[in-house]
């Protein structure tokens, strides 16, 4: 019997070898005569076990990693295509804790399918929530989708359904759908995982996002830093093109939609959303002013329903289950999973999807074991390069919108950095204004030369000079930078500054606060 | 030619172009202004005798937002909204003028100065030099930092040069130069502190697409871009604090 | 309210400043694959300097008038974007993440061996042409840091050690 066999193709995979494991696992199995099936999946997310090799046996997968290439032989020679036991093999892969600990919804397929094969997505679920979308009322649709609760992936939380009832409202033709996949906060890869590993879930929820609110075109945004993305999601369009799937008429209803990737070229604000359209329209990536709100007047002008990545991934399985089930999920306003990738120095480092509510310190210890260097964790950013630092007295915080919010945190792209005690958080401040410097689109004043001051006020700090005036100067400067700037980055480039200052004073040579003053 | 330009725009700047809407009555400072509706908060303020300060709007070019400088609180609304980009509602209460809001114009405004000569700064006549002294600022607290007072004078066009040194890249010339002459001769090169005015493709005025109409000259608030006519004897720029 | 050139008579538009020749045959079949498609400015960027290695000074005045815009406009966003490049870069490139998931396991230090190696800071290429070295803001690959990018293929977990062995292979390249 032919033995099926995954290695994930996913980029983070690929970054550490998963290539040249599967062609060690194909060559093996030619030597020892085994015909095998070998197929090249998503990943799990279990990226610090990648690559992360699955056999298919009769009592499910079984799992081994990381498998680099050298490790293969000794996995033949202990029977790994019939589930062997063997240092690296860690048992059924859905009964290891990290796995079966979460509630995947958005990333149901992650490590299941080939990316590529439409048959694998209808067989695990796809297409259903767009084929009963189109027997739906476009309305009915809309609201469906705002009363998932669903609120927008990319970092503002935004209520997703609501933006569409402001597109479909709109009375203005053409429309766009516009996917923003210009993922750059730090920390953050989820993104990356859908349009690599499920792109079909994504191009599901763009038409369903266009039936819904009447537009027939949709571009994908894709951050240049992508390229393995980009080449999924070309073939993933071919694809539901030829099958009918995006088209003169979808599914064969009078629907018609298609899509397009546009490749950004390395400017993190085109991740704000009317930057990433003046981007998208062949211009500087410049921030405008709102209103006009993109749901109005967008792309080339016109009503725009503008998505994150995740986002659009997560409406397949709320039309297709109903906004009720995915509500169910999650706490106050929050609602729904949320897919929260841990990064830096944690040893387990992977995607959790789980409903809001979790805590970091969970997430942290439990799901991801501490820091990979093995000392105390220190200091840990959530929700990407203008989310706040924490310290470890506030790691008993839920992950949810609200909550993060009264303490300057935010959930954002749910990225969560951990940083053990060797870090500088004085070092973290200042590259935090330098990052704001390098990015800043360069409109308002406030981030265009505040950021370049405020790295300037932090290097003197640093040095000792004139400390007491220059860290004044610092919390004036980052008050104007918070209320004066155009857009968010300006807005929010002093909150790792601020932080930084408030938990981690002594980096800075400033005394140290009492725990009293902290929370 | 250019002084017809400048006689385009008659007394008062409103900021931003005048609209032609239906009347819109609300209150700015506590005084009731009526402006047609798609008028901008800030048209409405100087209509209601209560300017607000300003640098990257003219009521020649379309609202920018850019400069922060025009920040006002509205009754009701979260922040400090630019009055050039806000647009007046029916009922809107405006304030214009508060402790926190001078703070706040302060602090850009200081940010400016931290990359404009200072020996400019005393006795100068610009637009730049009516909000500074509208928000009350002299100098600025940061000391020598990063700038780009070095960089060197284009004097190539007979008629007009540019001082990079006291440009605020508000943008003004290259929306004058888009929106009133529709050459788009000018753009700004490079983004964030880096980002600098430049034609065409960062090489001489004399030597770029620029048609030399003047519109850009006309529509500079610091006197960055200026006629040549002004100095006899050749411009001279003022010492500069590094050298 | 339009106004004609104000400049003497002989000095009026300009044929603009002179630039070094390049492939103006392969830019033109780019132009003519995106002519009409709407914001089609990044994509044509994209593919001249994937074509030719940069986008050459000289192609601004093709890229504009093909598409309607301005010299200006063109340079303006070329400069803007840290992707595009206006002179060719070393013969491979490796873009070094500095993100806070990579700093946070190493990457200042990685940066600073890829740098002493190299005999040359971020931005530029080392002395032998063989390898520009760039920052990079996230390659999204913050689960397997620190990260690097070397000619378009991405590398995680990579120590000191590992890159020096990607850069010995990119050296041996011709």
């Amino acid at each position: 019997m032919t033995i099926k066999v995954c290695v994930p193709r996913d980029a983070a995979a690929l970054s550490v070898g998963a290539d040249a494991t599967a062609a060690a696992i194909a060559t093996a199995a030619q030597l020892a005569g085994q015909t095998i099936q070998l197929v090249r999946t998503s990943s799990r997310g279990m990226f610090w076990l990648e690559p992360f090799v699955e056999v298919e046996t009769a009592s499910g997968r079984v799992g081994y990693g990381p498998v680099t290439a050298e490790d293969v032989p000794g996995l033949f020679a202990a029977g790994f295509l019939q589930g062997g036991a063997h240092p690296l093999a860690h048992g059924k892969v859905e009964a290891m804790p990290f796995l079966a600990r979460q509630e995947r919804l958005t990333f149901a397929r992650a490590g299941l399918t080939d990316p590529l094969s439409l048959a694998d997505y209808e067989a695990h679920g796809g297409l259903r929530g767009l084929r009963r979308a189109l027997g739906m009322a476009p309305t009915a649709v809309v609201e469906e989708v705002v009363a998932s609760g669903l609120r927008g992936r990319g970092g503002a939380g935004f209520p997703t359904g609501i933006k569409w009832r402001t597109v479909a409202g709109a009375p203005a033709q053409p429309k766009y759908v516009v996917v923003n996949a210009d993922e750059g906060d730090s920390g953050t890869y989820s993104d990356r995982m859908v349009m690599e590993g499920d792109p079909y879930v994504l191009l599901e929820g763009m038409a369903i996002a266009g039936y819904a609110t009447g537009a027939s075109f949709g571009y994908i945004y894709l951050r240049s830093e992508y390229p393995h993305a980009l080449a999924v999601l070309n073939e993933a369009l071919a694809t539901l093109r030829a099958r009918g799937v995006y088209g003169r008429s979808v599914l064969g209803s009078d629907f018609a939609f298609d899509a397009e990737v546009r490749v950004g070229a390395g400017a993190y604000i085109c991740g704000e959303e009317t930057a990433l359209l003046e981007s998208l329209e062949g211009k500087r990536g410049m921030v405008r002013f709102k209103p006009p709100l993109p749901a109005i007047k967008g792309l080339f002008g016109q009503p725009t329903v503008v998505n994150n990545v995740v986002s659009l991934a997560s409406v397949p399985i709320i039309l297709d289950r109903g906004g009720a089930h995915y509500a169910d999920f999650g706490m106050g306003r929050s609602r729904g999973t949320l897919p929260i990738q841990l990064a830096g120095n944690v040893k387990r480092a992977g995607l959790v999807e789980k409903a809001f509510g979790v805590t970091l310190r969970q997430l942290i210890e439990d799901y991801g074991g501490g820091t990979r260097s093995g000392r105390p964790v220190r200091a840990v950013q959530v929700g990407g390069p203008l989310g706040a630092y924490f310290d470890q007295r506030l790691l008993d915080l839920p992950l949810d919108y609200e909550a993060l919010a009264q303490h300057k945190g935010m959930v954002g792209h749910g990225g969560i950095v951990v940083f053990d005690d060797t870090v500088d958080m004085a070092e973290q401040a200042r590259y935090a204004m330098e990052f704001c410097a390098v990015e800043s689109c360069g409109k308002c004043t406030p981030c265009r030369i505040g950021s370049t001051r405020g790295r300037e006020l932090i290097e003197k700090i640093v040095r000792g000079e004139d400390v007491a005036r220059n860290h004044r100067q610092l919390l004036a400067l980052c008050d104007v930078m918070e209320n004066a700037s155009l857009c968010a980055l300006g807005g929010m480039a002093p909150w790792p500054v601020l932080s930084a200052l408030q938990y981690f004073p002594g980096d800075f040579g400033l005394p140290e606060k009492e725990p009293a003053h902290v929370v | 030619m250019w002084s017809e330009l400048r006689d385009l725009r008659e007394g008062q700047d409103l900021g931003t172009p005048p609209r032609g809407g239906e009347p819109v009555a609300l209150v700015v400072d506590g005084k009731p202004v009526t402006v047609p509706a798609g008028s901008s908060v800030m048209l409405a303020a100087a209509t209601g005798r209560c300017p607000v300060p300003k640098l990257c709007a003219t009521d020649t070019l379309e609202a920018f937002g850019s400069c922060r400088v025009c920040l006002v609180e509205i009754q009701g609304r979260k922040g400090y909204p630019a009055a050039c980009t806000t647009l007046v509602e029916p009922g809107m209460v405006v304030t214009t003028q508060s402790p926190r809001l001078h703070e706040l114009r302060k602090g850009v405004v200081e940010l400016y100065l931290s990359d404009f000569p200072k020996e400019d700064v005393p006795g100068g006549w610009s637009e730049l030099h009516e909000t500074l002294q509208q928000v009350g600022v002299t100098g600025h607290p940061y000391g020598q930092g990063e700038n780009h007072l070095q960089a060197p004078v284009d004097d190539s066009n007979p008629y007009f040069l540019f001082d990079p040194a006291k440009c605020i890249v508000c943008s003004r010339c290259v929306r004058a130069c888009e929106e009133i002459q529709g050459t788009f001769a000018l753009t700004i090169q490079g983004r964030g502190f880096a980002s600098q005015v430049a034609a065409s493709q960062g090489e001489r005025f004399l030597d770029s697409e620029c048609v030399s109409c003047g519109a850009c000259v006309q529509a500079c608030p610091t006197h960055s871009l200026v006629e040549k006519s002004l100095f006899e004897g050749g411009y001279q720029r003022a010492q500069s604090p590094k050298a | 309210m339009k106004n004609d050139s104000v400049l003497p008579r002989g000095q009026g538009r300009r044929r603009g400043p002179e630039f070094p020749p390049y492939d103006t045959a392969t830019v033109a079949a780019i132009l003519d694959r995106w002519r009409d498609q709407p914001g089609n400015l990044l994509p044509i960027l994209h593919e001249v300097q994937q074509a030719l290695g940069f986008v050459p000074p000289g192609a601004v005045g093709q890229i504009a008038k093909a598409i309607s815009r301005s010299r200006a406009e063109v340079h303006g966003v070329i400069s803007f974007y840290h992707d595009f490049r206006t002179s060719p870069p070393g013969r491979a490139v490796l873009k070094v993440c500095q993100a806070e998931s990579c700093q946070a396991c190493g990457s200042r230090e990685l940066t600073a061996h890829a740098e002493r190696t190299l005999g040359c800071k971020l931005g530029e290429t080392s002395r032998d042409g063989a390898v520009t070295i760039e920052p990079v803001y996230c390659l999204g690959n913050c689960a397997c840091s620190p990260a690097v990018l070397l000619d378009g293929a991405l590398h995680g977990r990579v120590t000191p050690a590992a890159l020096d062995r990607l850069l010995a292979q990119a050296r041996r390249q011709p």
